[in-house]
């Protein structure tokens, strides 16, 4: 019973040999419809920022400089790249490549902005309605049009030891603040 | 057998005032709201009509009628009925009775409220800390509204968690938080007596990541499936889909059966490559690594299978609320079936060579054994269930996806050790094959992938769905929110139960022989950098390296 069992498991790794790929001194492409790295076409970006309240990792930030001026930046540092913006973008201006060797010693690498001149609305002179009770706010709830750029993550705080006064204090830890609060 | 009729009167009949209202959401899903009083004699009368124990769910309902609210669900098999029993305590006095001394799986669940809902069970055979570390403050619990959820308390030093006491005359191995099976932390305190085990305790949650806090504060409705899927890295579709179906079913959402067919082929390309994954990882820990290398040889293809379908190898991406992304075309059809057929091929080498090996039977036979009766009791799922002569599955029981048309066996196993699991796992791989061809095979041609929502989700709609992952079965608790996102949602992960019996196997058991009965779970953390060998009667400590432990599981005869 061992000895059959031995022989057949020598046959079973002699059949198929060597499988370990040259990889990366042999490049192996990704197949087509690969989610790669996103990439944004700017000139058919019209800036409504679908992409940005629909990314589940919140990459996408939108800022309206002023009123005709909107930046919007892709954070690559936190995708999933779950393609999502790819799906939702209503000009096809997002697709998503086949390019995956992402590493790199700087974030800005695989980071990009894109500045977008807006028209504005010839009757109420703005993009939109800037109050709360806008659809689209209540759709993305946070980030999208607040989300501060400079602070994109949370800042822990933190010290030496704990009571429950200093918890109380807790209320003061920094958190992305919405513009305007 | 009981029906729902029957459930639902016997109820009513047996604890009359106490059932205060019953909801059929479907002939599938039962809802009894009961005063909190009640709540062990009502349970106790479900699990001697044939329930069995599922998970808790609590939720703070404060800002409504000043409750914390509770929920027990229960699963009867042979009927396919999943019963939710719905009660709630007052936040001035959060006490109510606890349920784990009858039903001790219910043990975590109810912890688990201790710390993030400040909830009291009395009568808890062991009310200790589970989730929050250790250095959470007292009093404060980060599942109630009023916490924000990125608070970040400071850390404390000098605090720890206190460890079950030692059997007299017994050392304490620890084992973790870096750790034997697989890769993420947490920590086993095994009780030995020379070389057998006599007890052990638990402390988990190391890399509890609050998932469910940030989902209902932060995210929308149609972003929680790709945090779902992050949860496991292994059957990341099962929670996308489980979460996806409660969704739909709180909503009414009715998806094309093209998207059905879909998502089972998904679910069951996964379980494919979890369970050579498993079968690898397993024959590595028992130092058989021809077994661990040809595994995931045969295991790569359906990775290269996933990226060629969906984008990406392994966070598909694919199932969203409303259906799936992409479509199966008529190549990727083709290209499905060539390599399940060669997979299939190769696996029955693979079987051929290794079921007749009698170094795997020493290591795997009679190891981790645990009673049929204890598996019940302990309401262990998926293959460690089955592997214990308990016939479970919620693809057959509760028919979800296209499950309903699909014909396959359920192998079940009585000689209640490791060995049957891996014959589980296995047999459950041919089927997983012989599943998708039926599904390529039956697969309705038309009807969109994606359907849209007419109109927005409902507030305050409970849904409970239960899928079989390839660990076991997997349960989702949706109950839906105003704002475009769940006001709760809970997940239970196949290892949850299972790892609560985990003590239960390790008994009697050699030290040499942890790292498999913990591997045979398929436990969703991790993998030995090092442990701490600490002999009581001398009190010295020496540290054994992963090397030294994996030495001493490899070689053992």
């Amino acid at each position: 019973m061992w000895l059959t069992s031995k022989i057949k498991q020598v046959f079973m790794v002699a059949k198929p040999g060597v499988v370990t790929l040259r990889y990366p001194f042999e490049p192996r492409p990704a197949p087509k419809n690969f989610r790669g790295q996103p990439y944004w076409d700017h000139h058919k970006c019209i800036g409504c920022g679908g992409c940005a309240a629909h990314c589940p990792a919140r990459t996408i930030l939108v800022r309206d400089l002023c009123q005709e001026l909107r930046v919007m930046v892709y954070d690559g540092s936190r995708c999933t790249y779950c393609g999502r913006c790819a799906d939702v973008c209503p000009e096809d201006a997002i697709t998503m490549t086949e390019s995956f060797e992402l590493a790199t010693g700087d974030k800005e690498d695989i980071n990009e902005t894109m500045e977008l001149f807006m028209a504005t609305c010839q009757r109420c002179g703005r993009c939109y309605d800037h109050e709360i009770t806008n659809a689209i706010d209540r759709m993305s709830r946070i980030g999208f049009k607040y989300d501060s750029i400079e602070m994109r993550a949370v800042v822990p705080v933190s010290s030496e030891q704990f009571d429950m006064k200093l918890y109380e204090k807790t209320e003061k830890i920094k958190r992305p603040e919405k513009a305007g609060e | 057998m009981p029906g729902i009729e029957e459930i639902k009167n016997g109820l009513k009949k047996k604890f009359k005032d106490a059932v205060v209202a019953v909801e059929e959401q479907n002939p599938t899903r039962l809802f009894v709201d009961i005063k909190s009083a009640k709540v062990r004699e009502i349970s106790n009368e479900i699990i001697a009509m044939g329930g069995r124990y599922l998970v808790s769910i609590g939720y703070d309902n404060i800002s409504r009628d000043k409750t914390l609210g509770m929920i027990h669900t229960f699963g009867f098999d042979r009927d396919g009925i999943f019963l939710s029993l719905r009660t709630a305590v007052p936040e001035s006095k959060p006490v109510m009775d606890s349920i784990t001394p009858d039903i001790p799986n219910a043990g975590w669940s109810e912890r688990e409220y201790m710390d993030l809902l400040g909830m009291k069970f009395t009568g808890h055979p062991k009310p200790k800390r589970l989730i929050l570390a250790d250095d959470w403050p007292e009093g404060v619990h980060p599942l109630r509204k009023d916490i924000p959820w990125n608070l970040m308390p400071p850390a404390a030093e000098d605090v720890a968690y206190q460890l079950d006491e030692c059997p007299e005359g017994c050392s304490i191995v620890p084992v973790g938080p870096y750790h034997p099976t697989l890769h993420e932390p947490a920590h086993f305190a095994v009780y030995v007596d020379g070389e057998t085990i006599k007890g052990s305790d638990y402390r988990g949650f190391m890399t509890h990541r609050g998932i469910e806090k940030l989902c209902q504060t932060q995210l929308t409705y149609n972003e929680i499936p790709f945090v779902a899927e992050r949860i496991c890295g292994i059957c990341g579709s099962v929670h996308a889909t489980s979460y996806s179906q409660a969704v739909e079913l709180a909503g009414g959402i009715k998806i094309s059966r093209r998207a059905e067919y879909i998502r089972t082929i998904m679910l069951e390309i996964e379980r494919i490559h979890s369970h050579l994954l498993w079968l690898g990882v397993a024959g590595h820990l028992i130092g058989f690594d021809t077994v661990f290398m040809q595994s995931w040889r045969i295991r790569e293809p359906i990775m290269w299978l996933g990226e060629r379908m969906t984008g990406n190898r392994k966070t598909y991406g694919m199932i969203v609320i409303g259906g799936v992304r992409r479509d199966i075309t008529p190549e990727i059809k083709e290209d499905i079936l060539n390599v399940i057929g060669k997979v299939e091929e190769e696996l029955l080498t693979v079987q051929k060579a290794i079921q007749g090996d009698s170094a795997i039977h020493r290591r795997t036979k009679g190891v981790g054994y645990v009673s049929t009766a204890d598996t019940v009791l302990w309401s262990l799922v998926g293959p460690v269930a089955r592997a214990r002569n308990v016939d479970i599955d919620v693809r057959r029981d509760y028919p979800y996806a296209a499950y309903d048309e699909m014909k396959f066996d359920v192998p079940v196993f009585d000689s209640n050790d490791v060995w049957a699991t891996v014959l589980v796992r296995l047999l459950e791989t041919f089927e997983a094959i012989k599943i998708i061809r039926q599904c390529l095979d039956k697969m309705p041609n038309d009807g969109p992938i994606l359907t849209e929502l007419e109109a927005p989700i409902p507030a305050l709609k409970h849904a409970l769905t239960a899928v079989e992952a390839p660990r076991g079965e997997v349960v989702h608790y949706v109950i839906t929110g105003e704002e475009n996102a769940p006001e709760r949602w809970r997940v239970r992960a196949p290892t949850y139960p299972n790892l609560q019996g985990v003590p239960l196997m390790l008994l009697g058991n050699q030290l040499a022989d942890v790292p498999i009965i913990i591997g045979s779970i398929d436990p969703c953390f991790s993998c030995t950098d090092r442990m701490e060998i600490v002999d009581l009667r001398s009190g010295a400590a020496k540290t054994a390296s992963q090397g030294e432990l994996e030495e001493l599981s490899r070689n053992k005869r």
